[in-house]
């Protein structure tokens, strides 16, 4: 299938399961269709005429077994599904010196055995009553999530808590899922998105603990032993650092004493998560990094500089800024370069906010003779927005669409655990979610020029581009001094 | 080719969990364009779609991929809402909007907020009623649509797999070229193919509109009334041909392309949607790769370690379609010992048939999947329709649950060995080339 908007461009290599098959285009079911990062404006009498539809999330019981886990539940229906997350802050900025890619390697032989099943026993009881087990790494948190028919709600519970709880680790296994990730390093090469994501990481964030891609590198997973992971588990996870969430078709009473038996007597891990420092430069910033990959008919650009921590006080402003720049379908930069010009098929741009720091970046791609074009006219709006701000209208536009669009978030039982989730990680209080609309909506458009004066690359900013370096790297000249390196740098 | 039925009664059952959900409202317009309309007020949102009978399937040769740019041209500009003014008014609105073209369809949707409704019905009325189609933005979008081309064929190895497989499977069936059409095609449509496309297949009767979330049934069909109620019913389209002859024998075909690891990409001639083996094809589908336990992930992956990653898709489609298979090697994995692997499950399939328990098991995660499915406006509203388009009814969408319990062994095992067979199948292999630096 072919679909009139590509999916966000955000990197997705940071979850376990987007190591999936590529589906070939004729084959997808549907169209990609992740939401766009943000949106835009209306008057304010739009703004308050759109979604005023109290958003009505369900009730959250906590609760905290004899192990030392907190439990949260909010029962929520009609249909027979629960969906529950334990979240861990044992993300990739925990990974140690030399083993990057840790956290993610341990998370997944998490459900490769543990003492009393086997990996083909841990499939066969998720899979066979229709429930789904993904694990997946952040920088900040590792979660593993599993959704389940209501009715085998309580076994599902108590097979996530023996992962957590006896994984057994074998050698053999161990040493398949290493050789599993090496072949799909080497695979990746073939991914032009993935490698220029890989390298825009490193070009953000240097040598700091969010530096590295999640998975790691073929370098460092290489040297993976038993030992690691058995070392990783039982440093780095434990009820302590733990918080598990459901939501769906089960009473909280339940919920909490299927938690106690899922859970008794789990210990190990830190007393308290672990502390990340900010990020004090961008340390490719003003610099060009240009990844060779002769075969490419497409460059893949991608932009970045400064951002903020997830609770930072610039969220709502900055959101509100971002949906008119880059977020929804009518930002300045979809106009500029999609619709004005026909230079690509997607642009966008975002903030990715973490517990300890953030960027601001864009991404986009083109055909290899464009590639200079696309940059200069991408850096024109983003300065544009830098030094003008945003007109009223525009920031009205963005509040509405945004506004608008956030019940969506609160449509699934997956996604209420999530925000739950979120919330309570970055300290975002409780009535994040139902307050969310009113903050965005009273941004004022001098919030907005301040937080542009900021966020919108006032200082020169990493740029990468993937492509052939014979042909671009002549283009790039006076955008920074340029490093050309080959792909494989990156496996 | 089609076979009698073997669904019995209970397989047509609807099921109470899911009939309880769907309180459907009906109603056709005098110019034939037909209504779905479902109630949710679980949250302040709305999804609409609107669900064209017409994608790659009805082009020909020299206009392929006018589907999916036409599919594109339809964000630039109508008689009231101009250039720009679609996606402006919409996302100002508290709303966003999106599209896709499949082989047999195309489909588009907006999620909105509530009190936007009236807004959305004037604007998707509106192109309906009078796109406008002009020179310069037909130039422009036709720029965006090669670089879809680029990102999504020409610069990724399963696309380039994905158009070579299409040629081999199908010689004179419209499934022979990609969605997104050939590149010459695209430089080459214009803006008259276009207007005439859009007279031919964008007419209310050719139509289907679902709205699902929180509106008033009553209500909003009266609002449908007054917006959709003046377009003029078109001719009906005309029906396409299916020429395609008997396959003789196995196809092959290889590709060569600067790459890391051999990859195979295996397209079996399957049935089309509404034969009963449709369902049947979607269990073996479960039992041979949903989820690490599955058949060829658990062999291929795990114990033998031939391969990174294995798909199956067995997508429905209107005219008979394809089993594909999608194979990531490792680098040094051998493509004929891999084939020689997956041919190996597959005889066996068709020799041995399934266990009690992994139908049991396919069944209750069809189910779950079903469910997960229906969980959002969005997903009702996308399943009302495509379950109408492919199957002829939209209620098919609440029998499923037992047209899946009423498949036995048998039924799988005839399916494998029928499906399956080495004469229906054509073989795309990718070995790696080195880049031409």
């Amino acid at each position: 299938m072919a679909s009139r908007k590509s999916s966000s461009l955000k990197s997705s290599v940071k979850s376990t399961a987007a190591r999936a098959a590529k589906a070939p285009v004729r084959a997808l079911k549907r169209a990609t269709r992740k939401a766009p990062a943000s949106g835009r404006t209306a008057s304010p009498r739009k703004a308050a005429k759109a979604s005023t539809g109290a958003l009505k999330l369900p009730t959250l019981h906590e609760s905290t077994t004899s192990s030392g886990l907190k439990v949260i539940a909010a029962e929520r229906g009609p249909l027979p599904l629960v969906s529950m997350r334990l979240v861990l802050r044992a993300g990739s900025a925990t990974d140690p010196d030399g083993k990057h890619g840790l956290a993610d390697f341990t998370a997944r032989l998490l459900r490769r055995g543990t003492r009393r099943l086997t990996a083909q026993a841990i499939d066969e009881t998720v899979e066979f009553v229709g429930a789904s087990l993904g694990v997946g790494v952040g920088e900040d948190t590792m979660s593993i999530a599993l959704t389940t028919p209501a009715e085998h709600f309580a076994q599902m519970l108590g097979v996530l808590g023996q992962l957590v709880r006896e994984p057994t680790f074998p050698q053999s296994e161990v040493d398949d899922a290493r050789e599993r990730a090496l072949a799909q390093f080497s695979n990746d090469l073939d991914d032009p998105s993935v490698i220029a994501d890989r390298a825009m990481v490193r070009a953000l964030w240097g040598d700091h603990p969010y530096g590295h891609d999640v998975g790691g590198s073929s370098r460092t997973v290489r040297t993976f032993t038993r030992d690691d992971v058995v070392r990783f588990h039982q440093e780095r996870l434990g009820p302590k650092v733990a918080m598990l969430v459901v939501v769906g078709a089960v009473k909280p009473e339940r919920v909490a004493a299927a938690a106690e038996e899922a859970f008794v007597g789990w210990t190990g891990g830190p007393d308290a998560p672990p502390t990340v420092p900010p990020l004090k430069r961008i340390p490719q910033a003003g610099r060009v990094l240009l990844v060779d990959k002769p075969d490419q008919t497409q460059s893949q650009v991608r932009l970045g500089g400064p951002g903020f921590r997830m609770g930072h006080e610039d969220y709502f402003p900055a959101t509100a800024m971002n949906i008119a720049l880059g977020g929804g379908f009518t930002s300045r930069l979809m106009n500029e370069i999609r619709v004005n010009r026909g230079l690509t098929y997607g642009v966008s741009s975002w903030f990715d906010s973490m517990n300890a720091g953030g960027v601001f970046a864009l991404s986009t791609f083109t055909k290899t003779a464009s590639t200079r074009e696309i940059i200069d006219v991408a850096l024109g709006e983003i300065r544009s927005v830098r030094e003008k701000g945003l007109k009223p209208k525009e920031l009205a536009d963005a509040q509405a669409y945004l506004a608008g669009l956030y019940p969506l978030r609160t449509e699934t039982n997956e996604s209420i655990a999530g925000s739950i989730a979120d919330t309570r990680i970055h300290g975002l209080g409780d009535d994040w979610v139902e307050k969310f609309r009113d903050r965005l909506r009273a941004v004022t458009p001098k919030q907005v020029s301040a937080a542009a004066k900021k966020y919108c690359l006032a200082e020169a900013p990493a740029v990468v581009v993937l492509g052939r370096a014979a042909e671009v790297k002549k283009h790039l000249k006076g955008l920074g001094p340029i490093t050309v390196v080959p792909a494989s740098e990156y496996e | 080719m089609r076979k009698a039925s073997q669904v019995t009664a209970p397989a047509r059952a609807a099921d109470p969990a899911l009939e309880s959900l769907f309180d459907v409202h009906e109603a056709t317009l005098p110019n034939g364009l037909q209504v779905r309309l479902l109630a949710n007020h679980q949250a302040p949102v709305v999804s609409l779609y609107t669900f064209f009978q017409v994608g790659s399937r009805n082009e020909r040769p020299g206009i392929t991929g006018i589907s999916h740019l036409f599919e594109h041209m339809m964000f630039n500009g109508a008689k009231k809402y101009g250039p720009k003014m679609f996606d402006k008014t919409l996302e100002s609105s508290g709303g966003r909007s999106n599209a896709y073209t499949s082989n047999d369809m195309t489909v588009y949707y907006d999620d909105f907020a509530a009190d936007s409704l009236e807004t959305v019905l004037d604007l998707e009325s509106d192109r309906m009623r009078s796109l406008r189609i002009s020179q310069d933005t037909l130039t422009s979008e036709r720029e965006v649509v090669k670089e879809e081309r680029r990102v999504r064929v020409d610069n990724d190895i399963a696309g380039i797999m994905d158009e070579e497989l299409g040629t081999l499977v199908y010689k004179a069936h419209a499934y022979r070229w990609p969605v997104i059409g050939w590149m010459a095609d695209i430089e080459n449509i214009t803006r008259e193919d276009c207007q005439e496309y859009f007279r031919t297949y964008y007419a209310p009767n050719n139509a289907v509109l679902y709205i699902v979330g929180d509106i008033d049934p009553k209500k909003t069909l009266a609002l449908v009334r007054k917006y959709y109620g003046n377009i003029p019913r078109g001719p009906a389209p005309a029906k396409v041909l299916n020429a395609e002859p008997e396959q003789k024998g196995e196809r092959r075909a290889l590709v060569r392309h600067p790459a890391q690891s051999p990859a195979l990409m295996l397209g079996f001639r399957g049935p089309s949607a509404r034969e009963d083996d449709t369902f049947t094809l979607d269990v073996a589908q479960y039992v041979l790769t949903k989820g690490e336990g599955s058949r060829l992930v658990r062999s291929l992956v795990y114990e033998q370690k031939l391969c990174v990653s294995i798909m199956l898709d067995w997508s429905w489609r209107i005219d008979p379609g394809t089993i594909l298979f999608y194979l990531e090697l490792k680098p040094d994995s051998d493509p004929q010992k891999v084939e020689a692997a997956l041919y190996a499950e597959l005889e066996k399939l068709a020799r041995d048939g399934i266990t009690d328990r992994e139908l049991q098991k396919a069944q209750n995660n069809l189910r779950a999947d079903h469910m997960r499915e229906l969980a959002t406006n969005n997903g009702r509203a996308h399943a009302l329709g495509h379950y109408e388009a492919l199957l002829g009814d939209w209620r098919r969408l609440l029998t499923l649950p037992n047209a899946y319990s009423s498949i036995t062994n048998d039924m799988v095992k005839a399916a494998a060995a029928k499906y399956f067979a080495p004469e229906r199948r054509s073989v795309v292999t990718l070995l790696p080339a080195p880049s031409e630096a």
